[in-house]
């Protein structure tokens, strides 16, 4: 019948309409055999960079890519969706915390037999725990990140203050608010230059785990007794990843998020909401952010700027981790995508990849190639790396656990009660464990 | 209780000041706001000045950077093509649909009739997830007819159409008939040219519903490339570096455009469309 | 949407004929229907009625999005969670509040509205067109235009009520301010379609009625008291059901200006539904609050048809 040929016509171009385009190297070798397209999903911006990738295309010339751009934002939903779609994507970039969650789904590809030698003994140990599940290693990791003050040293030295530069004499939280409040400009609230700049993750409001979490953690002790409050408020999850309770309700804890509390609230040295480039805009005195940063500043001063590192209350400590990269169980090639994968993170590519963004690398034999980290301001990252750093608390469901404390945290800093929010949070994140 | 007619006319210029200050001063902002670099963008807001309203030092910049740096035009048209499709296959649908059940009598038609009555009380949202499941299940995520699929048999438009077709006279079609015309000369050339306003109507309902949505493609899309501009927009405002802000206003004027145009041309078209559907009954 | 006219539709649908032996060319005809309706009816089916079937069957499971493979049976333990735990009721319950402010905001405001379209005062075509405009607006930018107007320490509405001498007031990111927030934000979304119809409604009103009461000696406000308004009920159930149902299945200001917080204050239940399923990964779970969430819609919708059908069908 006419109409529905014209139907099916119709249904046709829109299915071609709907077809992606493939992105070439540009200066492919000729390829003799059967040409692979991996299938990348990363965020904007992100590595695998085009040298390294072009590099590698050259040794490989049969390998091409297609590559898909998510904002990290959207990124965890991405993968969740695509994974188990009928055509997943070959790599994922995604975010670190993750790995064990996305093994235990069978959305990782184990990548332990695919490493170089010599690989076990060059990586980061903090690293290998985040990316490994049961025994394998499901990502070889690039790069390394964590996040300390900046600080505007112009608006600083009007208000006289001289913030430390080095982790022994780090500022607790109470001397860091006092140093928030004298360099503040205006009115508490709503102040013209606000004493501690919001972050440029998310939406821009207050909460995220990987900034936050490190409040509470940080009036926790990792010494002290097993059974002890204070012990569960440092570690904020149990060992074994299938308890929160007792251990985000705590005393310490609630004593901590008090004072976080009081930053947006009484003593209102801290918004709210997102503002984009408040600290880069001149708007704010400090600011917490990774090496990205920083290097973007080393490449264009704006201002006078230093980094002190990240305030304390009983137990220094920062959060480390970053988005990785892995290979996905249903690729349909797996070895050349493992290849590639493992490829990028060692040696020469390694390099390229991490020297891009300025975050750190992830291989120890890399540390002395990168010069700007050997001296101030830039060293307070590796340092505050070797001595302070710990992952995000890590088990199958992260990626909840982030929700769910994101949620509460934030609801903290708009004003609610410590205690209520985190015991009903703790309530939440057992109900999925105990799943 | 008598009042002069010049407080009268007084009280009424201040409640159609007041309704019109209420509905355009939000567009006003946002649309002048998206031609203020980020610095200045809030300094006429506290304190409020008229300034906030006119872009006293207008700048380019944030629609250069929006068409440069994000894919906006991409997403542009993505929801042209889907808003476009949405409509045709809509509308030629439901009308056959309807042609069938208001021209033919057949075994059945009752039946046929209640399914489709029931699927009118359906509320979408609820069915995201299994939705998600069955056209990702075909193969259609990450598509543009992924996007408009789902929508396309509009028991609304059905409905609509339903009625149109059932005023129209019968005796239109009887000379045809008796000329020998088949049912598809019958149905394009005398039934067709005959509803072309209540078509209207639905192929505007449907495209500024397709238009504006924005739940399920941000569910069934994941690829920025097959992105509609409502997604577009709307994650724009939540990537790792928070954008722009003037960036993210000339997103929304740039998204809203369009419609609001097209709204002002076809007013007519629109709010009958809205009311026949409900009041008329 | 309508209801009222699928009632008529259905009533004229279903006039039966009175059998007769079946012709050849009626056989052609039946032929002929069933091919024009089928690229409609299978489209119909395959995405109406196959994810009904596909919802119901999730619900009874625990599976992730991640891995769909892997599902385990749980028979009613989705639904028994439901009352176990608060997060159903809680946004069940916030969602109905949402849906209350807005039926009774929208509904008095569109009905002065219409009333004012309705009269011979100038400027009529400018306010129409004026309060139709949220309406063709997407619901992601009238979300991102309120999270500016609305922002604590910069927004507009901040701005005008400094100017009156009010303060900062802190809206979304208050438990307390969150929610009416959203509601006076779907008010202005909202009331201009809700004041289309009341209008629609007026001036369907034979004005023989109301002329012969004004005759009668009754004074305008009584004539709108006693006759229009008790001659609007069907409109405004109308209007009160489409309000309804459109709250209930609000999902962008949640997932754009509040992601549901702060506290669940604006948990609408879509984004709950959407979040448990996406983030949570419990689409079993999600599944199941679907099925109530479709259930209670049906049941306002069933009793506007029963509502409309016994007491107002003139």
């Amino acid at each position: 019948m006419k109409t529905r040929n014209l139907l099916l016509a119709g249904l046709l171009a829109a299915t071609a309409l709907g077809s992606s385009s493939v992105a070439h190297a540009q200066d492919a070798v000729a390829c003799t055999g059967e040409t692979v397209t991996l299938r990348i999903l990363r965020t904007p911006g992100n590595y695998p960079y085009p040298a390294p990738m072009e590099g590698w295309q050259k040794e490989n010339p049969c390998v091409q890519f297609e590559i898909n751009e998510v904002p990290f934002a959207q990124l965890a939903d991405t993968i969740s969706v695509q994974a188990a779609s009928s055509n997943p994507p070959d790599i994922l970039v995604y975010d670190g915390p993750n790995t064990q969650s996305y093994a235990a789904s069978g959305i990782l590809l184990p990548l332990t037999k695919y490493l170089p030698e010599g690989w076990d003994e060059d990586i980061l140990p903090a690293t290998k725990t985040e990316h490994s599940y049961e025994g394998e290693v499901y990502s070889p990791g690039i790069e390394q990140t964590t996040v300390a003050m900046y600080y505007n040293k112009t608006l600083l030295e009007a208000a006289g203050i001289k913030p430390p530069q080095t982790l022994e004499k780090a500022w607790t939280w109470a001397e860091a608010l006092e140093a928030f409040k004298a360099c503040q400009q205006g009115p508490a609230s709503s102040p013209t230059v606000w004493g501690l700049g919001p972050t440029r993750f998310g939406n821009g409001q207050p909460g995220l785990v990987y900034q936050d979490l490190i409040y509470q953690r940080s009036a926790g002790d990792p010494n002290a007794d097993p059974s002890s409050s204070a012990y569960k408020t440092f570690w904020a999850l149990s060992p074994d990843g299938k308890s929160v309770t007792g251990y985000l309700n705590t005393p310490e804890a609630v004593g901590a998020l008090t004072f976080y509390r009081s930053l947006f609230n009484s003593e209102g040295v801290a918004p709210k909401v997102g503002i984009p480039n408040a600290f880069f805009d001149g708007k704010a005195c400090f600011y917490i952010d990774t090496p990205a940063a920083g290097n973007a500043l080393l490449k264009d001063p704006k201002f006078d700027w230093g980094i002190t590192p990240i305030p304390h209350f009983k137990t220094p400590i920062v959060h480390t981790g970053s988005t990785t990269i892995g290979v996905a169980a249903r690729s349909r090639n797996p070895d050349v995508a493992a290849k590639f994968v493992v490829d990028m993170s060692w040696g020469e590519y390694a390099y390229m990849n991490v020297s891009q963004r300025g975050n750190l690398p992830t291989l120890k034999s890399l540390f002395p190639r990168f010069e700007v980290y050997n001296g101030y301001p830039m060293k307070v990252f590796v340092d505050q790396l070797q001595e302070w750093g710990q992952p995000r608390p890590p088990g199958a469901k992260f990626a909840q656990y982030d929700k769910l404390v994101t949620d509460a945290l934030r609801a903290v800093a708009f004003g609610g009660d410590p205690a209520e929010l985190m015991g009903d949070a703790e309530k939440k994140v057992q109900r999925v464990l105990d799943r | 209780m008598k009042t002069h007619p010049l407080q009268r006319a007084l009280f009424v210029a201040l409640v159609i000041a007041l309704i019109l200050c209420c509905f355009l001063a939000p567009y006003a902002w946002i649309v002048s706001s998206s031609f203020k670099n980020q610095l200045t963008l809030f300094n006429d807001v506290t304190p409020l000045s008229w300034k906030a309203f006119f872009p006293v030092e207008g700048t380019l910049e944030n629609y250069r950077t929006l068409f440069e740096r994000t894919n906006v035009l991409r997403a542009l048209l993505n929801t042209a093509i889907v808003a476009g499709g949405q409509v045709a296959l809509t509308l030629l649908l439901c009308a056959m649909a309807a042609y069938s059940l208001t021209r033919i009598r057949f075994p059945g038609a009752k039946i046929v009739f209640v399914m489709i009555l029931l699927t009118f009380l359906l509320p979408i949202e609820a069915l995201m997830v299994p939705l998600y499941q069955v056209v990702s299940g075909l193969g259609l995520s990450n598509t543009l007819l992924g996007i408009m699929i789902p929508w396309i048999a509009s028991p609304f438009g059905l409905f609509l159409l339903k009625q149109a077709f059932e005023e129209l006279p019968v005796e239109l079609e009887d000379a045809a008939r008796i000329d020998g015309a088949g049912h598809v000369r019958i149905f394009f050339s005398i039934v067709l040219p005959n509803v072309k306003v209540p078509m209207l109507t639905l192929g505007l309902i449907t495209f500024l519903f397709s238009w504006n949505s924005f739940l399920w493609p941000l569910v069934i899309v994941q690829d920025p490339a097959h992105q509609v501009i409502q997604v577009a927009i709307a994650q724009q405002g939540s990537p790792t570096q928070l954008p722009n802000w003037g960036e993210t206003f000339a997103g929304a004027t740039v998204a809203t455009l369009p419609l609001i145009l097209l709204f002002l041309l076809l007013q007519k078209y629109f709010t009958q469309g809205m009311t026949t559907s409900g009041i008329k009954g | 949407m309508s209801v009222p006219n699928i009632l008529t539709a259905a009533s004229a649908g279903t006039k039966a004929r009175a059998r007769k032996p079946v012709t050849r060319r009626q056989k052609r005809d039946w032929v002929f229907a069933a091919g024009f309706l089928a690229p409609f009816m299978i489209l119909l089916l395959v995405f109406q009625y196959v994810p009904l079937v596909v919802m119901a069957k999730n619900s009874v499971l625990d599976y992730s999005l991640l891995n769909p493979a892997v599902a385990k049976f749980v028979g009613l333990r989705n639904f028994t969670d439901m009352i176990e735990y608060e997060d159903a009721a809680v946004s069940f319950g916030v969602t109905f509040l949402f849906a209350l402010g807005v039926v009774v905001t929208v509904i008095p405001i569109a009905f002065l509205l219409a009333l004012f379209l309705n009269s011979k005062l100038p400027a009529r075509g400018l306010v129409r067109t004026m309060i139709m405009l949220p309406v063709v607006t997407s619901a992601v930018v009238v979300a991102t235009m309120w999270s500016f107007l609305l922002d604590p320490s910069n927004g507009l509405i901040n701005g005008v009520l400094n100017l009156i001498g009010v303060g900062n007031q802190p809206f979304l990111t208050s438990t307390g301010q969150a929610l009416p927030a959203l509601i006076v934000m779907t008010l202005w979304q909202q009331v201009g379609f809700g004041a289309i119809l009341f209008l629609a409604g007026l001036q369907g009103l034979p004005p023989e009625l109301t002329e012969a009461a004004r005759i009668d000696g009754a004074t305008k406000r009584q004539v709108l008291w006693n006759v229009t308004i008790p001659l609007l009920s069907r409109t405004t159930l109308f209007v009160v059901v489409i309000m309804t149902v459109f709250s209930l299945q609000a999902f962008a200001p949640a997932f754009l200006m509040t992601q549901g917080g702060p506290q669940e204050a604006t948990n609408l239940i879509v984004y709950h539904i959407y979040n448990t399923a996406f983030i949570m990964q419990q689409a079993g779970y999600a599944s199941a609050l679907s099925v109530v969430l479709l259930l209670v819609v049906l049941a306002i919708s069933t009793l506007q048809m029963a509502l409309l059908r016994s007491r107002w069908n003139y």
